[in-house]
């Protein structure tokens, strides 16, 4: 009907969209990964990251952290429908902490061709402070870990030299409340 | 070995829906459930109902609750089965419904195999339940059940399902009753059980401010119980703030009470309406801010502080902003703002809102629903009320269809008592009125029930007149015929210039021939002259009647706030005499 309506269509020129990484306590149950997921989009939120595990295996709990993106009151709704599944114990947005840190891990395997190029990359390896994981002629494989940002700039570096293929995992942010 | 301690997961079931204190429950069998089945057929505490298709289980399952206030429970085969109940779970979760749902599933070493009406059951009920089990363990039945029921019924309500593999049902264990079950607080989600203190005396306080108060309220008051509704009237008789329900929140007041503005929202009263619009104080009270209530979320109710009851926090703050919230049940919340009242002494007689209740009056003037019946074809608005007078005088529960003819007998038909309305509101499921009659007729056996129908929405589950017959289920099927989708029809007019792309209900059954077949009964009523007497021998009847009432084709159903539009901008009947060209107006500007 809308396209007949003369009516505008609401265009929210204010909204902030904010990063935002919410830390999830739950039952260690079938079904909940996907109740979660299911949630973000069956309400078209955003998963820009997800990361899942078992945190205590006596109590049986898992800890969920996802990094999403919203305004604010997009990211306190989505905290309400988490804390309204079941096997939810707590969702919180570790932003609205008073304290709370956060950190990623990200294994890079570098291909490089020359030495020119080998020597780049052992600089910012050394710069970031990244761990050597193996090391065989023509290629490097680092551990490094760090807040995301911490990372991005660590790839966006990589990406400076040219000619060298890099593959990557990033485990996404997780965090805690301190 | 044979341990007299251990059951079946089928006697478990059983032994647990006693637990639960159900006696009714409304199934279709099928492979895998037979094993329940036969545990059905050796007992006599639960009456098992056989509708004549799954849709209409879980919709007299919602009927059977909303009327009774307990949980309605369902039971239905795998496969097929359980992918007709998906319609009626959403249903119920859209409304907060409590209702359980047993499905039967392949056995456990057939999972994932694609077998023989095997489908993922959890997961295509998942985002239409407030929570859904896969019982693999028969140790782990009666405790799930328990909480199943549990969770059904408290907080917000809504459908659970529990899928239950038929090699369970077979497995044995022992029974583990109710009272030695302990929930685990954080599954259970029933809000916060201490009031507010705090909240109760802002809004007090705002009350005694306030020029232009109104209480806006929806079905979570329902859902709250009786109490609430009591505490509410105590409330506004005390304060004489004029009082909206939405669709669900119908009975909640009394409907004739001289506080009650009726109905708000698409097609609410003008005075409801512009009262949300103008009020300087909304006190909403278990209902959800929804599209159809707020029409153009950056006009509603620009110059109002907000207060929100409501025991589901992600309601709050979801559609529009408000200045100060509690998510504490509605009962505890009225009475502690009724005894603060009481204790403190406080008196709102100085407090008349006299100049607010002038505009109102001035705004009811308008006499938004008003209509004219002329001597021949009749009106639907007039059916309704015709059928509201004959029949006010009894306890009356009324179901309906979707479209036109639902918001007519909203409308209309005035109730005066809370669980006396059953409608479907936030999924709008045609269909859904005549098994939801069904259930409440199930729940009240000596009450009268009506199913007010659209012709198209009742023959979208028209088998279930055979339930209602082999059950000697004494329910009415109120059908106002217009030989079209109305409401799509209204929309077309309005909205798509006239073109009625395929609204049109061609080959219409004999009503009452089709009642006939049934061993129904079927009675009709042609004209104005014959309503009243058809009215009356449908009342008259002790059995299911189906009246097929002919009424104006072309009556749109007013006022009417399109959607996109804002509260203000309703468009009225052609009846409105002050604004003769508003219509017109009204037909470009949507
Ligand atoms: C299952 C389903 N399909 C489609 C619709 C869309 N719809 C809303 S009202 C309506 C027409 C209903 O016609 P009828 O039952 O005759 O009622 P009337 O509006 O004529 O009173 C339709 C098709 C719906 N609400 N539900
Ligand atoms: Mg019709």
């Amino acid at each position: 009907m809308s396209s007949t309506s003369v009516y505008p269509t609401p265009i929210n020129a204010f909204k902030q969209s904010k990063r935002s990484v919410l830390s999830v306590i739950v039952d260690n149950e079938p079904g909940i990964l996907a109740r979660i997921v299911g949630l973000f989009s069956g309400r078209g939120y955003n998963i820009e990251a997800l990361n899942v595990t078992v945190v205590d295996v006596k109590k049986n709990l898992s800890r969920i952290t996802i990094e999403t993106l919203g305004e604010e009151r997009v990211i306190s709704q989505i905290i309400a429908q988490l804390e309204k599944l079941v096997p939810v114990h707590s969702a919180t947005n570790l932003a609205n902490l008073s304290e709370s840190y956060e950190a990623e891990i990200c294994l890079v395997k570098i291909e490089f061709e020359n030495e020119e190029q080998d020597q780049k990359i052992l600089n910012f390896a050394d710069i970031y402070r990244s761990r050597t994981v193996q090391k065989r002629e023509n290629i490097v494989v680092y551990e490094i870990s760090g807040t995301s940002e911490r990372i991005n700039k660590f790839l966006d570096d990589l990406d400076t030299i040219g000619g060298i293929k890099v593959e990557l995992v990033r485990s996404g942010p997780i965090g805690l409340g301190i | 070995m044979n341990n007299e301690n251990e059951f079946t997961g089928a006697d478990i079931l059983l032994k647990a829906l006693k637990d639960q204190e159900v006696d009714t429950i409304f199934g279709y069998p099928g492979g895998a459930v037979l094993p329940i089945y036969d545990a059905i057929f050796g007992q006599n505490f639960l009456k098992h109902v056989l509708v004549r298709q799954e849709a209409g289980a879980v919709h007299a399952a919602e009927g059977y609750a909303r009327s009774s206030g307990k949980v309605g429970v369902l039971l239905v085969t795998s496969g097929p089965g359980v992918t007709n109940v998906v319609t009626g779970l959403t249903d119920a979760l859209m409304d907060s419904i409590p209702i359980v749902c047993i499905s039967g599933q392949v056995p456990s070493h057939l999972i994932g195999t694609d077998a023989f009406q095997e489908c993922d059951t959890t997961g295509i009920t998942r985002p239409c339940t407030k929570h859904n089990y896969l019982v693999k363990d028969v140790t782990k039945l009666s405790e799930t059940i328990h909480e199943a029921f549990k969770i059904a019924n408290s907080g917000r309500p809504g459908p659970v399902l529990i899928d239950i593999p038929k090699d369970v049902q077979f497995a044995k264990a022992k029974y583990i009753p109710k009272k030695d079950i302990s929930f685990r607080e954080h599954r259970i989600k029933a809000g916060s059980k201490s009031v507010d203190k705090n909240f109760v005396e802002e809004l007090v306080n705002h009350i005694k401010k306030s020029d232009r108060p109104i209480f806006y309220v929806g079905g979570g008051c329902l859902n709250s119980g009786h109490q609430a509704s009591q505490e509410l009237i105590k409330l506004v008789n005390k304060t004489n703030i004029p009082i909206t329900t939405t669709l669900h929140g119908l009975g909640c007041f009394p409907g004739e009470d001289k506080s009650s503005l009726g109905m708000l929202g698409m097609h609410g009263n003008y005075e409801a309406n512009l009262a949300m619009n103008k009020c300087d104080l909304m006190i909403n009270v278990g209902a959800r801010f929804d599209d159809r209530v707020t029409g153009r979320l950056d006009a509603f109710s620009p110059d109002s502080i907000k207060f929100h009851i409501d025991i589901d926090q992600s309601s709050i703050n979801k559609n529009v902003k408000v200045n100060f919230h509690t998510n504490t049940d509605i009962t505890l919340t009225l009475k502690e703002i009724n005894s603060f009242i009481e204790s403190n002494n406080i008196d709102f007689s100085d407090k008349d809102y006299s100049h607010w209740w002038g505009q109102i009056n001035e705004w009811r003037k308008k006499d938004c629903l008003h209509y004219e019946q002329g001597d021949e074809v009749i009106k639907p608005q007039h059916a309704i009320s015709r059928l509201y007078e004959l029949t006010k005088q009894k306890d009356t529960f009324v179901t309906t269809e979707v479209g036109q003819h639902q918001m007519w007998a909203a409308q209309y038909y005035k109730f005066s008592k809370p669980n006396r309305w059953i409608t479907s509101g936030g999924l709008g499921t045609m269909g859904f009125g005549m098994p939801a009659a069904v259930g409440a007729q199930m729940a009240n056996p000596d009450s009268l029930v009506i199913d007010i129908a659209g012709e198209a929405s009742f023959l979208m589950n028209i088998q279930e007149i055979a339930t209602a017959v082999q059950y000697k289920l004494p329910i009415k099927i109120f059908i106002l015929n217009n030989e079209y989708m109305g409401m799509v029809r209204q929309w077309q007019e309005l909205l798509h210039g006239s073109r009625y792309s395929e609204s049109y209900v061609d080959a219409l059954p004999d009503f009452k021939k089709l009642a006939e077949s049934f061993n129904a009964v079927g009675v009709r009523a042609k004209n104005i002259s014959e309503l009243d007497d058809t009215i009356n021998e449908m009342i008259s009847i002790d059995r299911p009647v189906i009246a097929d009432i002919w009424v104006d084709k072309k009556e749109n159903c007013f006022p009417m706030i399109p959607s996109g539009a804002a509260h203000h901008e309703m468009l009225l009947s052609k009846y409105d005499k002050e604004n003769p060209e508003n219509q017109e107006k009204g037909k470009v500007l949507v």
